[in-house]
Order: C-alpha cells, then sequence, then structure tokens
C-alpha cells in the first residue's frame, strides 16, 4: 500500500516536472483561456445604464408622402428605441440583403388615410411590411413592435390631441426592468465567459492529457513503467492527480485575472465556488483518461475529443447563456456535465449562491467525474490485460 | 560450485493473435554471466524478453526470476529485474538526476537511499558529472548508459537488454559491454538480444539462437563459431564512414554475384564461398577507398544457424550454460 501510494506521488510529481519544464507551453496554458474569456466578456459586454441602452438599426421607406405617414417616420428617427434612416425602396432592399442593417419598414402608398381613422371604422387596413434579412428574426419582431406602439401614438395624438394636449397623452403607466435574481448580484459578461471559457479549456486540458497518455502507451518509457512494481490503478491515479491539480490551478489563475482586469467576482461562497472547482478539476481528469480509454489511436482520439468539448461545450451554455437554445437543446443539456458545472459558477458568482446552493451542482459534477472515471479505468485495465496477454 | 539461477523461462509460448511468436521456449540465466539471444528480426527475441520482464504474459510455461513465479508474486518478481528497453525509455525534458529519481520511487526508493543509489549508478556508468544535464541534450551512447542506469537503481540480480547496441556507434556499443562485463563480474545475470553476430560472439558468454520463436541452438560463442565444412567464409568490417547508397550498389555489382554484401550503416558483411573468394572480395573493397576501421573472418556453425536456419534441427532441452 506505501509502495503503491509512493509511486502514485512519484509519477504526480513526474507529471508536473514534465508540465513545467516547457515554460513557454506552461504559460500558453493559462494564457489562452484568459484570452478567450477576455475575448468573449468583450463582444457580449452590454452597458447596463438606461442612458446607453442598445438602439435597433432600422430602414424606414416611404411610399405615401403624406404629412401623417412623414410624422410617424421622423418619430421613429427621432425615438429613443430604434436608430432609423428613411431610404428608397431599392436601397432598403439592397441594405437589407446585406444585414446593414437587417430590417426595414415599408408604409404603404395609402398609409395616409389613417390619419382619418376613427375607433371603431371597418375600412381597409393598410399593411405595413417588415422587411428583414433571415438571420435577424428576433430584431424584426422588436421592429414591429416599435413602430406599432410609434403608430398609435401619433394616432392617438392626432385622435386626442385637441382634447388633451400634448402632455395627456403620455403612457399612464411605467415599466422597469429588474434582473430575476434574489438580491444584489455582481453580474457583468466577463462572469459568465470567463466560467465557461475556463470550463472549456478544462476539457481541452484533460483531452490533451489522456493524449498524452495515449502516446506515452506507444514508447519505451510505459514498458518501463509497467514492468516496476506499480499497478495499473496507481500509474492512472498518479497520472489523473497531476491532471486535476493542474487544472485547478488554471481555474484559480483564470478567475484571478478576471477578478484583477474585469471584475469577475465571487459574490457567493467562496467555499462552495472551491468545491466546484475541485470538482472540475476532478472532471478533467476523469475526461482526460476517458479520451485515453476509449480514443483509439491518438488522431481519432483527437479528432472526436474535439467534437465532442465544442459539442457539450456549446449545449451545457459556455458559449452563450443556455436561454438562447431551443427547448428541447437545453432538456438534451441536462444530461451534461458542463450544464451542471455552468449552473454552479453562474450561481457561486454573480448569483451570490451559498454553499448550499452550489452543493446540487457540485455532486452532478462529481458524479459524472466518478463515471467517467469509473468507464475509463475499467476501460484501461481490460486493455492492458489484452495486450499484456497479446491480444491487442 | 554452480552459480544461483536467476532466471528461468519454461517452456513458455506466447501468441500475438493466430501468431504463434515464442513457442516452447526454456531458458535459464545464471548470475554471474551474459547470455545473448540471437535471431534474424521476427524470431521472437524481443517478445522472449518481454516475458521475462514480466509485460507479456505467456499462454503457456512460466517465468521465475530467483526462485519467485512471476504469476505468485508479480511485485516481488519485478523487483528483481531490472529492464533496459531497446529506445531509451527517459524524459528527454529532465535531468538525468530526475529521471533516476523517479524511476527509483517506482521501485519503493525514498529519502537519503534513494539519493546515494542514484549517485551510486551515475558513478557506475561513468555520468556522475552530467547529472543535471537535460536528457535531450545527451548523446546516444550516454542516453544508453542512462537507460542501463535506470534499470540499476534497485540493484536487480537480473538485467534484461533489448538490442542495446541498436543505435550506438562502435565507441559507444564497446563501452557499454564494458559497463555489462563490469556488471557480470558483480554478480549480476544479464539477458540481452541481438541480431549482431560479431557482437554476440564477442560479448556474451553463451549464446541461445532463435528462429520463428524456437531455441534452434545453444552454448558457448567458442563452440557455435567453430568452422564448419559446410559454412560460408564470412568478414564483419566496421567502416571508417557510412556509405551512400549507390556506392553500394556499385560495390555489389563489381563483386558479382557469388558474394554476399551488405551494409547497415557503418557495418559490412561480406560472404563468398571460399576464403580465396572473401580475399579477392577483400582485396577489391579497399583498392575502392573504402576504409575499415577493423574486420574479423569468424565463419563457422553460427553464420550458418542465423543465415540459414532451416537446415538446422531445433533443440528442445533447457538452454542451460552448466
Amino acid at each position: 500500500m506505501r509502495r503503491q501510494l509512493n509511486a502514485i506521488l512519484a509519477i504526480a510529481g513526474k507529471d508536473w516536472q514534465l508540465f513545467f519544464a516547457d515554460k513557454r507551453a506552461a504559460l500558453l496554458c493559462f494564457a489562452v483561456p484568459i484570452v478567450l474569456a477576455s475575448a468573449f466578456g468583450l463582444i457580449f459586454a452590454r452597458p447596463t445604464d438606461k442612458a446607453a441602452v442598445v438602439k435597433l438599426p432600422l430602414l424606414v421607406v416611404l411610399e405615401d408622402d403624406g404629412p401623417f405617414t412623414r410624422a410617424v417616420a421622423e418619430d421613429l428617427v427621432n425615438g429613443a428605441r430604434v436608430d432609423a434612416e428613411i431610404v428608397t425602396a431599392e436601397e432598403a432592399a439592397r441594405r437589407v440583403a446585406d444585414r446593414r442593417p437587417g430590417i426595414a419598414v415599408v408604409f404603404p402608398a395609402g398609409f395616409e388615410k389613417l390619419a382619418d381613422w376613427k375607433p371603431g371604422a371597418a375600412a381597409d387596413k393598410p399593411t405595413v411590411r417588415v422587411l428583414f434579412n433571415p438571420l435577424c428574426t428576433g430584431e424584426s419582431q422588436w421592429a414591429e413592435g416599435v413602430v406599432s406602439e410609434t403608430v398609435m401614438r401619433r394616432l392617438a395624438k392626432a385622435q386626442f390631441g385637441p382634447l388633451f394636449g400634448d402632455s395627456g397623452l403620455t403612457l399612464p403607466f411605467a415599466v422597469a426592468s429588474v434582473e430575476a435574481v434574489d438580491g444584489h448580484h455582481g453580474f457583468n459578461a466577463y462572469t459568465h465567459s470567463f466560467s465557461g471559457m475556463t470550463l472549456q479549456y478544462l476539457l481541452f486540458w484533460g483531452m490533451e492529457s489522456g493524449l498524452l497518455l495515449l502516446r506515452d502507451r506507444q514508447r519505451s518509457l510505459w514498458l518501463r513503467t509497467r514492468a516496476a512494481p506499480v499497478s495499473l490503478s496507481s500509474i492512472l491515479l498518479g497520472k489523473a492527480l497531476t491532471t486535476a491539480a493542474v487544472a485547478f490551478l488554471q481555474v484559480l489563475v483564470t478567475f484571478a485575472f478576471g477578478y484583477v482586469a474585469f471584475g469577475v467576482k465571487v459574490c457567493g461562497s467562496m467555499a462552495g465556488f472551491l468545491l466546484l472547482a475541485v470538482s472540475v478539476s476532478a472532471l478533467a481528469a476523469a475526461t482526460g483518461l476517458l479520451v485515453a480509454a476509449i480514443g483509439g489511436t491518438e488522431s481519432r482520439a483527437r479528432s472526436v475529443s474535439i467534437l465532442l468539448i465544442l459539442g457539450v461545450s456549446m449545449l451545457g451554455g459556455l458559449w452563450l447563456p443556455s436561454f438562447v437554445l431551443p427547448g428541447w437543446a437545453r432538456d438534451v443539456a441536462l444530461s451534461l456535465p458542463t450544464t451542471w458545472a455552468m449552473r454552479g459558477f453562474d450561481g457561486v458568482t454573480w448569483q451570490g449562491g451559498s454553499l448550499w446552493d452550489s452543493l446540487t451542482s457540485t455532486a452532478a459534477v462529481v458524479g459524472f467525474a466518478a463515471l467517467f472515471l469509473a468507464v475509463a479505468v475499467a476501460r484501461l485495465i481490460t486493455s492492458e490485460a489484452r495486450r499484456r496477454r497479446g491480444l491487442a | 560450485m554452480p552459480r544461483s539461477l536467476a532466471l528461468h523461462l519454461e517452456h513458455v509460448s506466447v501468441r500475438y493473435g493466430p501468431t504463434l511468436a515464442v513457442d516452447d521456449l526454456s531458458v535459464e540465466v545464471r548470475r554471474g554471466e551474459i547470455v545473448g539471444l540471437l535471431g534474424p528480426n521476427g524470431s521472437g527475441k524481443s517478445t522472449s524478453l518481454a516475458v521475462a520482464a514480466g509485460v507479456l504474459e505467456p499462454f503457456a510455461g512460466t517465468a521465475t526470476a530467483c526462485g519467485i513465479r512471476r504469476a505468485d508474486d508479480p511485485t516481488a518478481y519485478a523487483m528483481h529485474i531490472g529492464l533496459v528497453p531497446q529506445e531509451p525509455a527517459l524524459y528527454d525534458e529532465l535531468t538525468a538526476e530526475a529521471n533516476l529519481t523517479y524511476f527509483g520511487r517506482l521501485y519503493g526508493l525514498s529519502g537519503y537511499d534513494l539519493r546515494c543509489r542514484v549517485g551510486t549508478v551515475l558513478e557506475r556508468v561513468r555520468m556522475d558529472d552530467r547529472a543535471d544535464q537535460r536528457v535531450g541534450t545527451l548523446s546516444g551512447g550516454l542516453k544508453q548508459r542512462l537507460n542501463l542506469a535506470c534499470a540499476l537503481l534497485h540493484d536487480p540480480p537480473l538485467l534484461l537488454l533489448d538490442e542495446p547496441t541498436a543505435a550506438l556507434d562502435p565507441a559507444s556499443r564497446d563501452a557499454l559491454f564494458a559497463d555489462l562485463h563490469r556488471l557480470r563480474d558483480a554478480g549480476h545475470a544479464v539477458l540481452l538480444t541481438t541480431h549482431h553476430l560479431d557482437e554476440a560472439e564477442t560479448g556474451c558468454d553463451r549464446i541461445v539462437v532463435l528462429d520463428r520463436g524456437r531455441v534452434i541452438a545453444s552454448g558457448k560463442p567458442s563452440d557455435l563459431v567453430r568452422t564448419s565444412p559446410t559454412g560460408r567464409a564470412v568478414l564483419y568490417g566496421q567502416l571508417r564512414e557510412r556509405l551512400p547508397l549507390f556506392f553500394t550498389r556499385g560495390l555489389r555489382k563489381r563483386l558479382g554475384p557469388d558474394v554476399e554484401v551488405e551494409v547497415t550503416g557503418r557495418r559490412l558483411r561480406l560472404a563468398a564461398d571460399t576464403q580465396e573468394e572473401l580475399g579477392r572480395a577483400l582485396a577489391l573493397v579497399l583498392s575502392d577507398g573504402i576504409a575499415l576501421d577493423s574486420y574479423r573472418t569468424p565463419p563457422g556453425r553460427l553464420e550458418t544457424l542465423l543465415r540459414h536456419p532451416a537446415a538446422v534441427e531445433p533443440r528442445r532441452e533447457p538452454c542451460d550454460a552448466s
């Protein structure tokens, strides 16, 4: 027992030395997730103050030259919700196709007769067309809402303005947007990107260590190691220990950088965060062993692993928040460790969750890691036994 | 007084899928002797060594090291063996000392004892001044010596070396054999594989010749290399420098079909039916300006065994030197 423990520590220590032997490679290993997370955060960060609310870019085409139609168009151009520009129909068609911007609203000939509309009148309704690029379906609905509101405001003003004056036509209620989380917390886009990119990179690090094990098994070093009085389980455990230790260090370094540079904070339980960091590090190590166990050849293992890691990263909400995914994808994602890890990180960072809150996610990640480890070790033991008997 | 038995492979057979790689092999190696497993590629040398090292399990037969059967106690068995793989099994990124420390810990060494052992083996292979050098910067010869040092750390009575001179120049090869002879004199048993006759003849105390997984001959080199009336005249030379391929082809053409010419790296082998023909071939080689550092002519049964094994009846009894 003591000999095996000594061997496990020797293997882990040696792998640790090998990792830091190439200092530039080691530095890159820490720098890459930081660069990725910073880039994602930069792209998706949005100012939260009201003054800087993003306006929807919109083209306006006037096929009717009446004063009421012009007034509606001016309301849109001067409004706070959209960044509108009046253009010709040809220009609108060309620019929408190029997605510069992806939406145009066309006020048709005959729109002017709305100026004479009376409540309850059953006259022919003019059709306002919203042209949209196929990549901008969401924005088209946004535009539809804004245009409807603007037209109705103008219409109300035309109908009731003489009675109540301009001040009497404001909305009789206020709308306030409130974040649907418990209490005050430190969300910013960087928090999500640092959690997501760290997790994704940990999986890649696990894959790399698995590929290294596959490579080692083809070398004479493996022969020497297997000839030593060390069990295969000890060898695998030693290797997994280093992979997990490096992964844990990566989590700490990446989040420390995020805190210093972008204000990424652990608003909830620090103990919960550390527990989660340990569990995702174990997941990275188990993933590595799984790659080595079922990967086959190195090139095959690399291709399949990259595909799987990118897939589980996307579905698990590591790139973008999972709410942008369709419902079925969110259901499927519940069967992935990345989803639970991401929930856990969201919980202990910007959602300010307690240690107790984070335990469900941590337990799920630990469960996945244990499952991967069990499958990998069983498979590697079987394949080594076959190899030893000359069958593989 | 007979020396104690370090390794006993008894009726060992190994299969790789449907292929019988080793067929009923029995070999004994005693302490204080160097035994060479000799044979062409695919004859089962490395497979036999892997069985002896405990990294390959035979489907029949047993491997015993110093009285311990591998099947009974794999850990104790492993402690009695030092394996030297063909390619240096070392981490290029680490220093010589770090490599030794790591492999020492795998064998249960630690602390002061480990530091002492590392120092001793570095001294033993005359590399104590290279302890802090990264392995990646060492020459092939030094790597092979360090490879040997790693196997000596736990002071095993039995050393197993798989083609230890495969990538070495003549000077490094001689140095390695000098190391092995010292180890033998210190009481270690050495089993090595090779396909070079000259190496087996000069470096080993006993030779076991394998062909297609079977032992076809064994004995002392002097017995196996004695002149045979049916043997061809053979010369082994050490070229001063490597020959370009076109030069070798031209030489082969000039020597004609009756003389065999083989050039492997800086090794040259000439074979002819008679000594006279061989002499003429050597004269032509030298007149072509090809410089030889040394050459030997060991015609006899060993050459026949290695080149024409089908002409020899396989032997079935254990190959014991005593």
